[in-house]
């Protein structure tokens, strides 16, 4: 396979990678933030 | 589309409900019988990273950029998307350094336009409120625009129906808490859409070939689409943008709004994160267009609007298609509902409890209500222009412009002491006059006006660099990357720039606004106002704390309601 077929392979695909990496920071905070107004007894927002 | 696969009607009946059903029991949740006015336009201004992150990120992923990014990609090439989605990401950054001055000068607004009439009066509020709700109503309508299209693409129902739909299922989960809930479901739905990228891009690329798909259609790009630094892309698509981030940014009230609502330490950490979640989702979905364009597609009807829907249906599963269908409904709900907010905050803050009112009198129960019955109305005028044949892009052009030609004094303002209401509203006055016969093209070009337009658009690219360079590194630095930006880009651009309208257009109002603005400030002799005075003018609607308010009714329906037989024996 050539270098710029694997380049742009590369190219298409890293952004669900970087889609995925950001969706699992929110999902983390959420959850956390979720179980912190869970234990103090208030609503989320 | 007849020979695509679509969605049976009860399937999409059943998405829809589960949809629109999902984000009205999550608002459910969080209702209280008494809602507090601040919390129905800010959330009170006290909201966690993760909410507003994917808040951030929801609201500025709609139908329209991901059609968008994936047409440049179609259109342009391989670099077509990141010309559309690195500089949308680019608005969300560069917004947090002058967010966190805006949050310093005025930590308890609700809307810029607000923070206007504390710094100048009543002229400058109106014009920056009177084009966010402009702003909002176009966007909503767009939004519904796509849904009604999508829905008749890939459901046997019909448009009208389509819009109707979208329309009755954002207002039924937004109208009771507003901006909570309106947040507060931006993080299902971008859980939706995320992961339905995830998914997709991947699922596509494979499907349409993979990487061999990039020997065979190559022969389907001209040079220009093959070439990742393509002038053509960054003349049509790209420089437009660049020139429309920053006036987006500082214009549009649902990213104030949310800048408002975040907890004032935590605004960088959400900022980023949204950067690249809205970046890398758009640019993800920008690349079905480049697929489309190495695998020889042609959109139905020759319109590219259809390409997005037209790779679903022909390259994904049934189930695949489901979770296709509920991404584009995530993007649209998310904005749409963000829309209906924006709009009820300045109504509530700006229009009743600014103007009509009077801060000190304003009854936050009657704002409350005033920002249903503006959702409402707000909802039913985007279903008649949605139904109507308006020319959004145009519309959409226009504010941004408006927005552009704000950008300098809005900023102006916030840092420079000496920034007058009349140096304000008349460089924007100015500058849209200077705008309009650019964008449209109502004057002949080829002339000296030509010349004039380009020397001013070329001052235009310094205006938008310094201030780019402003936010994150002062004053000083802003001084020199403006000037040499001028002066380098000046052999290139007199001559030439005014072949490509749009880009001049928004230049010239970049220019224009800034050059007045400072030519009336300076000669001002009025006192310098002291940014103080901001955080005493805005604040609080509501100083009732609804949460205890909301016990004590709750204790009180409790003892006035009929005994439960437990209850009497004991």
């Amino acid at each position: 396979m050539e270098m710029s077929t694997i380049a742009l392979t590369a190219y298409v695909l890293v952004w669900p990678l970087i889609v995925a990496g950001t969706l699992t920071v929110i999902v983390r905070a959420f959850v956390k933030e979720a179980r912190a107004a869970k234990s103090e007894g208030r609503s989320i927002i | 589309m007849d020979n695509l696969q679509t969605l049976a009607g009860p399937v999409a009946v059943l998405l829809m409900l589960l949809f629109f059903g999902g984000s009205l029991y999550m608002s459910l949740r969080i209702r209280k019988r008494t809602e507090n006015a601040d919390g129905y336009m800010t959330g009170g201004g006290k909201i966690g990273f993760g909410i507003s992150a994917a808040s951030m990120t929801a609201t500025w992923i709609w139908a329209a950029s991901m059609y968008a990014s994936a047409t440049s990609g179609y259109t342009y090439g391989i670099s077509g998307p990141i010309h559309y989605g690195l500089w949308g990401a680019l608005m969300i950054l560069l917004i947090y350094p002058f967010g966190r001055r805006i949050r310093q000068v005025a930590p308890k607004a609700h809307t810029i336009a607000e923070v206007m009439f504390a710094r100048h009066g009543r002229s400058s509020q109106l014009m920056l409120a009177g084009s966010n709700v402009l702003g909002s109503v176009i966007s909503l309508t767009s939004n519904l625009i796509a849904g009604g299209a999508l829905i008749d693409m890939l459901s046997p129902f019909t448009f009208t129906q389509g819009i109707l739909a979208i329309g009755a299922g954002v207002l039924l989960y937004t109208l009771w808490s507003g901006f909570r809930a309106s947040v507060l479901t931006d993080f299902a739905q971008v859980c939706a859409m995320l992961g339905a990228v995830i998914v997709i891009i991947p699922v596509v690329f494979f499907a349409a070939g993979g990487p061999s798909l990039f020997e065979t259609g190559a022969s389907n790009l001209t040079p220009q689409q093959a070439d990742f630094f393509s002038s053509d892309a960054f003349f049509n698509q790209g420089a437009p943008y660049i020139a429309a981030v920053l006036a987006y940014a500082i214009g549009n009230q649902t990213i104030a709004q949310r800048l408002f609502a975040v907890r004032e330490d935590l605004i960088k950490k959400t900022f980023i994160t949204a950067t690249f979640g809205y970046g890398a989702t758009i640019i993800g979905i920008g690349m079905l267009g480049v697929i489309a364009l190495y695998a020889g597609i042609t959109p139905v009807g020759g319109d590219v609007n259809n390409l997005i829907p037209q790779m679903a249906a022909t390259y994904l599963s049934p189930l695949l298609l489901c979770i296709f269908f509920v991404m584009i409904i995530g993007s649209l709900s998310s904005t749409a509902d963000a829309d209906l907010t924006a709009l009820s905050s300045i109504v509530m803050a700006d229009i009743y409890g600014q103007n009509i009112a009077g801060k000190k009198k304003a009854n936050p129960r009657t704002m409350v209500l005033i920002g249903r019955i503006t959702m409402i109305v707000a909802m039913v005028a985007g279903l008649y222009f949605a139904g109507s044949q308006f020319n959004i892009l145009d519309l959409l052009v226009f504010v941004g412009a408006l927005w552009g030609a704000l950008v300098f004094p809005v900023i102006a303002s916030f840092y420079w002491n000496r920034v007058t209401n009349l140096a304000f509203s008349v460089s924007v006055v100015v500058a849209l006059a200077a705008f309009l016969p650019v964008r449209f093209e109502w004057v002949d070009l080829d002339g000296p006006l030509g010349v004039v337009s380009d020397v001013l658009s070329t001052v235009g690219i310094g205006v938008v660099l310094g201030l780019m360079a402003f936010g994150f590194f002062g004053k000083r630095v802003a001084l020199i990357v403006g000037t040499v930006a001028t002066l380098a880009s000046a052999p290139f651009a007199i001559g030439f720039l005014h072949t490509y309208p749009v880009l001049s257009g928004s230049l010239i109002a970049y220019a224009v606004s800034t050059i007045v603005c400072v030519a009336l400030t300076l000669p001002s002799r009025k006192p310098d106002f002291d940014f103080e005075l901001i955080k005493q003018r805005t604040g609080d609607f509501d100083s009732v704390d609804t949460d205890e308010l909301n016990a004590e009714l709750a204790q009180l329906t409790d003892a006035d309601r009929p005994l439960t037989a437990d209850e009497e024996r004991r």
